[in-house]
């Protein structure tokens, strides 16, 4: 069991930032997502609590211990990479003992871990193959085992499922997710893929260009983004953004973008410049006091993705599977206000309610 | 069109082989003259195959020459000289691929410069330095000598190869537990072997046949090697001892030819690996 803690932490190579004064604590047992694309600092920040790089300042510490300047070997950690980093030469089962070698464990003792790890992990036929000899999943799997025949206090996972096919990546995920659950250790997973890091955290840290963005469970992150860049990221399709400012509009405020008029129930000073944002769940086609123009429909199957104008902006709402819209068709909608997310020109969340509207 | 086609196949035939020929020729007749009898190779019109096969030259050379005692110095000199330039360009070209330091672009810059500068330019302050440093006529003198303008080229070599290997893996050694040395030992030799070997391949021969340091930096019997061993003893001033000078060749030049032939495979896969970065 673990925690680990940044503590203001910075990385930077030459002049340019990869990581900015990063805070972040994780609970022992947790599976923490570090959550951003490609060049947001996240495996960057893995890697320095690997050991594999140092931070320019900050310190990094597991169980209350810095381990800024402790080798990855005294670290007691075990790494998953996203090449696998299977070592050529050796045959799977060289491959899964190497760490247990490294830390003096004999032979006997090795074989016998070894086996066991190869049988949760379904590789028992496997072991006297080299690595170029697997697929794509056994390599993946033989790198979760060399991970897990060590009794480490921290797993880091990076992007791990990158390189498998959808149906085998679906697969892998609900074992890492069982896994988890099994062994119960603190595990940091590095992916770009949000559908991985909301369905396998705990937690979710989000990362944009070296700086954490927010940190939060999958269910706090999707439902109150901390700003813009994260309601963009996380969803897909992505959150609409619309524009607009606020105005006295009777007693109170209202949010208004061209002929679309939202009540403001509480919060909010008049004149603010603010985006508006909307998941595509939140938009209910077919009735309702706004009107829109049906431009593109993707049926996916299971449920049917519309692209609709109105007030000049283009909305991105999901319809029922069995919806008869068609191109060019002018229908009513609704958004569910309780639901809907306001940011200031800054790109921070803003405190707003808003009111329920029934007219336009 | 099928004409046309064979006639040119016919005649890059002919050139190919023209060429084999032409390389081959003095090899071939080294190995003849070595098994004729004395009398025979002065002989007008000359033969070309051996009317009578003799391995006297043979016997001569191993029996009443210094010929074993310069062999053993070559061998010394030439396995001594590779193992020195492989530890040495590993560790360097890991270093050159692997750490970053200010100015490491640089320095490989630099090493490849000194490669450019004529050896002969080199002799006579190297020499001054052994003898200043008090190691002056011994093998080791010319081990070191040897070392400094094969190094570069190794140097190189070896860095382009390490190039090649993936960076996770030496990472994945440290996590699983490793000391620095300890990846590099496990996990990049074993990847870098086929590049090792070329690069062994290349110093071995370089210093077997090496012949202008040999004779400025070393004048006694105890540390000549074959080269200039061979020459000191078979051509004086007065005479050539054709047979001997020619059966001693033919015992110069096997050992290359077997240790060439045993790694040819990986050589020609390190060369190549050289050239593209995976």
């Amino acid at each position: 069991m673990a925690e680990v803690t940044f503590d203001k932490v910075r990385k930077a190579f030459g002049s340019a930032v990869a990581v900015r004064e990063l805070d972040l604590a994780i609970r022992s047992g947790e599976f923490v997502s570090l959550l951003g694309p490609s060049g947001c600092g996240k495996t960057t920040t893995l890697r320095m609590l690997a050991g594999l790089e140092t931070p320019t300042s900050g310190a990094i510490s597991i169980d209350g211990t810095v381990v800024n300047e402790l080798a990855p070997a005294k670290r007691d950690i075990a790494m998953v990479f996203q090449s696998y980093a299977l070592y050529p030469h050796m045959s799977v089962a060289q491959n899964i003992a190497y760490p247990l070698k490294k830390r003096g464990v004999s032979r006997a003792d090795r074989d016998v871990r070894v086996a066991a790890v190869a049988a949760t992990l379904q590789l028992g036929a496997l072991l006297d193959r080299k690595p170029r000899q697997l697929s794509g999943g056994q390599q993946q799997r033989v790198a979760l085992g060399r991970a897990l025949v060590r009794d480490p206090r921290v797993f880091l996972l990076d992007e791990p499922l990158s390189n498998l096919d959808a149906k085998l990546r679906a697969h892998m995920r609900a074992e890492l997710i069982e896994l988890h659950r099994r062994i119960g250790k603190t595990m940091v997973y590095v992916t770009h893929d949000q559908l991985e890091a909301m369905t396998m955290s705990d937690r979710i840290a989000v990362m944009h260009d070296g700086v954490l963005q927010q940190f939060g469970t999958p269910k706090e992150v999707y439902e109150t983004p901390a700003n813009l860049f994260v309601a963009s990221f996380i969803g897909s399709p992505g959150m609409n953004l619309v524009k607009g400012e606020l105005r006295a509009a009777g007693s109170g405020l209202a949010f208004v973008r061209g002929d679309l008029s939202l009540p403001v129930a509480n919060g909010g000073t008049a004149g603010a410049a603010v985006t508006l944002g909307v998941r595509p769940e939140d938009i209910t086609l077919g009735a309702g006091p706004f009107a829109c123009t049906i431009r593109v429909v993707e049926p996916t199957g299971h449920e049917t993705i519309v692209m609709a104008e109105a007030a000049g902006e283009t909305l991105v709402a999901r319809a029922a599977p069995d919806s008869q819209l068609v191109p060019g068709q002018v229908v009513p909608f609704a958004v569910r206000a309780q639901r809907l997310h306001a940011f200031d020109a800054d790109g921070r969340r803003l405190p707003l309610v808003f009111a329920q509207s029934n007219g336009a | 069109m099928r004409n046309r086609s064979l006639t040119s196949r016919i005649l890059l035939n002919v050139l190919a082989w023209s060429i084999v020929f032409v390389i081959a020729f003095p090899l071939v007749w080294m190995i003849l003259t070595s098994v004729k009898p004395q009398f025979e190779l002065f002989r007008i019109p000359p033969t070309i195959l051996p009317q009578e096969v003799t391995f006297e030259h043979y016997h001569r050379v191993l029996v009443e020459t210094p010929f074993l005692k310069y062999f053993r110095n070559s061998v010394i000199l030439a396995v001594g000289t590779t193992v020195l330039v492989i530890v040495i360009a590993t560790l360097g070209a890991h270093s050159l691929v692997r750490f970053s330091y200010p100015g490491r672009e640089r320095l490989a810059q630099l090493v490849l410069f000194t490669y450019l500068l004529p050896s002969v330019v080199l002799i006579i302050p190297l020499y001054l330095l052994m003898v200043w440093l008090g190691i002056a006529n011994t093998l080791f003198s010319l081990m070191l000598a040897y070392t400094t303008f094969a190094l570069p080229f190794a140097l190189w070599l070896l860095r382009s190869f390490m190039q090649g290997i993936p960076q996770d893996l030496e990472a994945a050694a440290l996590v699983d537990g490793a000391s620095r040395m300890e990846a590099f030992v496990d996990v990049i030799l074993p990847q870098a072997v086929p590049g090792i070997i070329s690069t062994a391949l290349f110093t071995f021969i370089l210093a077997w046949n090496e012949y202008l340091y040999a004779l400025v930096l070393v004048n006694t019997d105890e540390a000549r090697p074959l080269t200039t061993g061979v020459m000191n003893m078979l051509i004086t001033a007065f005479n050539i001892e054709w047979s001997l000078l020619m059966a001693a060749s033919v015992m110069m030049s096997l050992p290359v030819i077997i240790v060439f032939a045993l790694l040819q495979k990986h050589l020609t896969r390190g060369f190549g690996a050289g050239g593209v970065k995976g």
